[in-house]
C-alpha cells in the first residue's frame, strides 16, 4: 500500500511552481486533502451467472503529484478501478476520494482530466479546438468554490507536445501518434490536479509509442500533476512511474506496489540501464508470484 | 444505406473504371431501355406511349406541368420540413427520457404502416379541400424515416468522447449540442435522402383524390382520358424530382460535413 503523504520528497519541478502547490480551493479533512484515498473498494458487474468481482477490496493511497500506474494482466480490474475513481462508475461498495473530494464533486468541479484509450477527438473540430474542449463545457465549474483546476495555456501546451503545427488542422488529417499527444494535450489544458489515462498508448506501434512515453514524461515533469496511468506492459510502467501498482484478476486485487526510485529526468537512454532493467524484472516477478498466468 | 459508403462506392467506381467506360456504361444502358420501351410502344399500344410523344406532350404545354409541379412540390417540401423536423425532436427527446420510448415508437410504427391513401380522405374531410391534407400526408411519410436514422445517429456517438464529457461532467444540453448532434450528422442526412423521398411520394399520392391540382392529380386526370403520354411526363417528372431533391441534400451533405 502506498502510505507515503510527504509531497515535497517527489523530484522538484523545473518551471511549473502551480504544479505541487495546487489544492488552493481543495477542502477536505486534513490528511486526505494532499492525496487520493481509496479505502475497501469493491466492484461486482452484473448478477446470478454473469456475476464478475471485478475488484475485491481494493486499499490505495497516491499522494499529490506522483505518476503512479495500474499495472496488470488485461481484466484484473484496471479500467474499472480508474473508472471508479473517475466517477464514470459506480463502485459496490468502499471509499474513494480525491484530495479530499469523492469523484463526483471533482468532476463536478472538472478537476479530474480524463484521457482515454482512443483519442475520442472530435472530428469536426480543429486540434486547437478539440484541445480546447475542456474550457467550452460546463462553465459554471469555473465558479465552483471546489474548483482546483487551472487551464493552461494552450499553445504552449501545443508547442510542447509538438502540435503548434498542427492547431488548425481537423483530426483525420493527423497519424495515430499525433491524435494521441492531442488527446494528452487536452488533458494538460484543462489545468486539473489529477489526469487519469487508460492504455493511451495502447493502439500505437511500439516505435510511436516509445517516443511518445518520453514526451508525456517531459510534459509532466513540467505541469506536475497527479497521474493515474493503466498500463500492461511491465517496461512502461517502471520507465513512466514514481510506484507501479502490480495487480491480478479474479477478482482484482493489488499483488504489490513497487517503488521505482530511479532518476529524473528520465531518457531514453534509461531503458538500457541495469536498474531499469531490474526494476522491470522486479515488476514482473511480483505479478508472476500472485498470478501464474493463463493458457 | 447512408451517403458515405455511397460515395465511396462510387469514388471506387471512378477508381476501377476508366474515364470512358464510365460515361459510356450507363448510356448504353438507357438506350437499352429505351429501345425496349419504344418495342413495347410499337407493339403493346395501350402499355406505354412511344417516347416521342412523350417529349412532344411535355414541349406542348410545360407551363401546364410546372404548375402541378410546383403544387406538389410545395406540399412535399412543407411536409419533409414538419416531419424531418418532429422526428428529429422526438429523437431527441426519446434519447433523453427513456420512457418516452415505449411511449412514442409504438404510435410512431402504427402511422407508418397505415397506408397514406387510406388516411387522405379522412384528411381532406377534417382539414378541406386546401393543401393541409397533402402536406400532412407528406409529413407523416417522412416522419418516421427520420426519426429512425435520427435514433441510431443519436446513439452512435463514440464511448470513450462520451466518457471526455462525462468527466468534465458536461449537461445534457452540452453532450447533445458538443457531441451527439454532429456525431449525428450522417445518420441525419441518411434519414432526410430518405425522408424527402417518402414525402415526395406522399404528396403525390394524397393528390390522387380531392384535388385537381398536382402531380398525383394530373396522373389521375390522364387516367380518366386514357391519355399516356400524360401520365408518362407525370411519372418522369416525380422520378426526376425525387432525384433532384436527393442530390440537394447530397450537396447539403457536402457543405456541412466536411470532415470526412
Ligand atoms: N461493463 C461491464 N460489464 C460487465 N463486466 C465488465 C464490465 N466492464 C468490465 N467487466 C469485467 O470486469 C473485469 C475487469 O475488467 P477491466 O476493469 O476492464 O480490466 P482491465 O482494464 O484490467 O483489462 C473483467 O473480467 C471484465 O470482463
Ligand atoms: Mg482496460
Amino acid at each position: 500500500m502506498i502510505n507515503h503523504t510527504d509531497t515535497s520528497a517527489a523530484p522538484p519541478h523545473r518551471d511549473n511552481p502551480t504544479g505541487i502547490d495546487r489544492p488552493q480551493g481543495l477542502v477536505g479533512d486534513g490528511d486526505k486533502a494532499g492525496q487520493i484515498v481509496v479505502a475497501g473498494v469493491s466492484k461486482v458487474y452484473g448478477r446470478g451467472p454473469d456475476r464478475v468481482e471485478a475488484l475485491g477490496g481494493i486499499d490505495l493511497t497516491i499522494p499529490q503529484g506522483e505518476f503512479v500506474t495500474l499495472f496488470g494482466p488485461s481484466g484484473c480490474g484496471k479500467s474499472t478501478l480508474l473508472r471508479i475513481l473517475a466517477g464514470l462508475e459506480e463502485k459496490t461498495a468502499g471509499d474513494v476520494t480525491l484530495f479530499g473530494q469523492t469523484p463526483e464533486v471533482a468532476a463536478r468541479a472538472k478537476n479530474i482530466a480524463w484521457v482515454p484509450q482512443s483519442s475520442a477527438l472530435l472530428p469536426w473540430l480543429s486540434i486547437r479546438d478539440n484541445v480546447l474542449l475542456s474550457r467550452r463545457l460546463n462553465r459554471r465549474a469555473e465558479r465552483d468554490p471546489a474548483s482546483a483546476s487551472r487551464p493552461e495555456d494552450v499553445d504552449r501546451v501545443l508547442r510542447e507536445l509538438g502540435l503548434a503545427a498542427f492547431a488548425a488542422h481537423r483530426p483525420a488529417a493527423l497519424s495515430g501518434g499525433m491524435r494521441q499527444r492531442a488527446a494528452i494535450a487536452r488533458g494538460f489544458v484543462q489545468g486539473a490536479p489529477l489526469m487519469l489515462m487508460d492504455e493511451p498508448f495502447s493502439a500505437l506501434d511500439e516505435l510511436t509509442r516509445d517516443t511518445l512515453r518520453l514526451r508525456l514524461l517531459d510534459v509532466w515533469q513540467r505541469y506536475r500533476k497527479t497521474v493515474v496511468f493503466v498500463t500492461h506492459s511491465a517496461a512502461e510502467a517502471v520507465l513512466l512511474s514514481d510506484r507501479v501498482v502490480v495487480m491480478t484478476p479474479r477478482p482484482g486485487r493489488i499483488e504489490a506496489v513497487v517503488e521505482i526510485d530511479l532518476p529524473r529526468p528520465r531518457g531514453r537512454d534509461l531503458a538500457d540501464s541495469p536498474g531499469f532493467e531490474a526494476k522491470v524484472r522486479e515488476v514482473r516477478d511480483r505479478l508472476r508470484r500472485g498470478w501464474e498466468g493463463e493458457e | 444505406m447512408n451517403g458515405r459508403s455511397m460515395r465511396e462506392e462510387a469514388a471506387r467506381h471512378r477508381a476501377t473504371l476508366p474515364r470512358m467506360a464510365r460515361l459510356l456504361a450507363p448510356l448504353v444502358v438507357f438506350l437499352l431501355l429505351g429501345a425496349g420501351w419504344q418495342w413495347v410502344a410499337l407493339n403493346l399500344k395501350s402499355i406505354l406511349p412511344p417516347l416521342g410523344s412523350v417529349f412532344l406532350e411535355l414541349a406542348a404545354r410545360p407551363g401546364f406541368y410546372l404548375l402541378h409541379l410546383w403544387t406538389t412540390l410545395s406540399a412535399a417540401l412543407s411536409g419533409f420540413a414538419i416531419g424531418a423536423a418532429i422526428g428529429v425532436i422526438l429523437a431527441i427527446l426519446i434519447v433523453h427520457f427513456q420512457v418516452l420510448r415505449a411511449a412514442i415508437l409504438p404510435v410512431a410504427l402504427m402511422l407508418n404502416v397505415t397506408p397514406v391513401v387510406a388516411i387522405s380522405p379522412a384528411l381532406i374531410v377534417a382539414f378541406g379541400f386546401n393543401a393541409v391534407p397533402h402536406i400532412i400526408v407528406a409529413a407523416i411519410s417522412a416522419f418516421l424515416p427520420m426519426l429512425i436514422n435520427a435514433l441510431t445517429g443519436l446513439r452512435a456517438t463514440d464511448r470513450d468522447a462520451e466518457d471526455v464529457f462525462r468527466s468534465l461532467a458536461a449537461s445534457r444540453i452540452e453532450t447533445l449540442w458538443h457531441l451527439r448532434l454532429p456525431s449525428s450528422l450522417p445518420h441525419l442526412f441518411a434519414g432526410a435522402r430518405l425522408a424527402i423521398a417518402a414525402a415526395m411520394v406522399g404528396s403525390i399520392v394524397s393528390e390522387f383524390m380531392g384535388t385537381s391540382k398536382g402531380i398525383g392529380a394530373t396522373i389521375i386526370m390522364a387516367t380518366t382520358y386514357l391519355n399516356l403520354p400524360q401520365m408518362w411526363v407525370a411519372i418522369f417528372i416525380s422520378a426526376l424530382t425525387s432525384l433532384g431533391l436527393i442530390g440537394l441534400v447530397d450537396l447539403a451533405e457536402r457543405a456541412v460535413i466536411r470532415w470526412a
